[in-house]
């Protein structure tokens, strides 16, 4: 793993050797990947932010006179927080969902709207197949991805969407098959 | 005070209320997900959010002070 020629990149969202532990570790169990969205992905609540933020300032340049200062200055006060709060709710989205890979498994952690837990995980030696899916204009410019990880009987398929470098993160998951199998 | 005034302080009532018991909720899921994932950010993550609990509390308060007070 060590060989690979991606390093961490792109804001935390491809770490090789993280110092990352999660609640359903088993003992000797080492992280050697973890896998973010690719920070191109959260394009659209970035721009939404600017958007009310531009909403914001020419709200306040429209003349009124249906509200006083101190109306005014809650209003404003509210359209701030209300602004934080959509950023911060998107960055612990982004934050929390990961996709992690251990020399015995690979776990998909999700948190749907901050609010629902979603934890998938793949025993490496039940992986029948790594798919890697990149395309168009964008993906292929910022190399990022989406791998679908399928896995023998009923275990549940895992899948990283939008994940940086998803070729590099299909190698490491097959030598890590290939040592836990043999070659 | 007239109508339009009322009208006014129970909806920024409303809103700190709301907001206060949204940045509780977001405060124990974030407690939920750093106990499940534990990686760099995490204590930054935490403090971010505890400042959202305490900064929506402040403004509750202030609104309360707003409508009962001032």
């Amino acid at each position: 793993m060590e060989n690979n020629n991606k390093k961490s990149s792109a804001f935390y969202s491809y770490r090789l050797n993280p110092q990352t532990k999660f609640d359903t570790q088993e003992d000797g169990e080492k992280v050697y990947l973890l896998l973010r969205s690719h920070p191109f992905t959260q394009i659209g609540w970035i721009l939404t932010s600017i958007v009310f933020i531009i909403l914001l300032f020419i709200l306040n340049f429209i003349p009124q006179n249906i509200f006083n200062i101190g109306q005014i200055f809650l209003i404003n006060l509210f359209f701030v927080i209300f602004i934080l709060s959509y950023i911060w709710f998107h960055i612990l989205n982004w934050y929390f969902n990961v996709g992690i890979i251990t020399n015995k498994r690979v776990i998909d952690i999700d948190f749907y709207a901050v609010l629902y837990k979603e934890i998938t995980n793949a025993q490496l030696g039940r992986i029948e197949d790594s798919t890697v899916k990149s395309g168009g204009y964008i993906e292929s410019l910022f190399d990022y991805g989406s791998i679908f990880i399928q896995t023998a009987g009923t275990e549940a398929n895992v899948e990283f969407i939008g994940v940086p470098h998803p070729s590099d993160a299909v190698q490491i998951i097959n030598k890590l098959m290939s040592k836990k199998h043999g070659p | 005070m007239d109508l339009k005034d009322i009208a006014f302080k129970v909806i920024v009532f409303l809103f700190a209320i709301f907001y206060y018991l949204y940045t509780l909720v977001v405060s124990k899921q974030v407690k939920i997900m750093d106990k499940t994932l534990q990686d760099e950010h995490n204590g930054l993550i935490r403090f971010v959010t505890s400042l959202q609990v305490t900064f929506s509390l402040i403004i509750l308060i202030i609104v309360l002070l707003s409508i009962f007070i001032i």
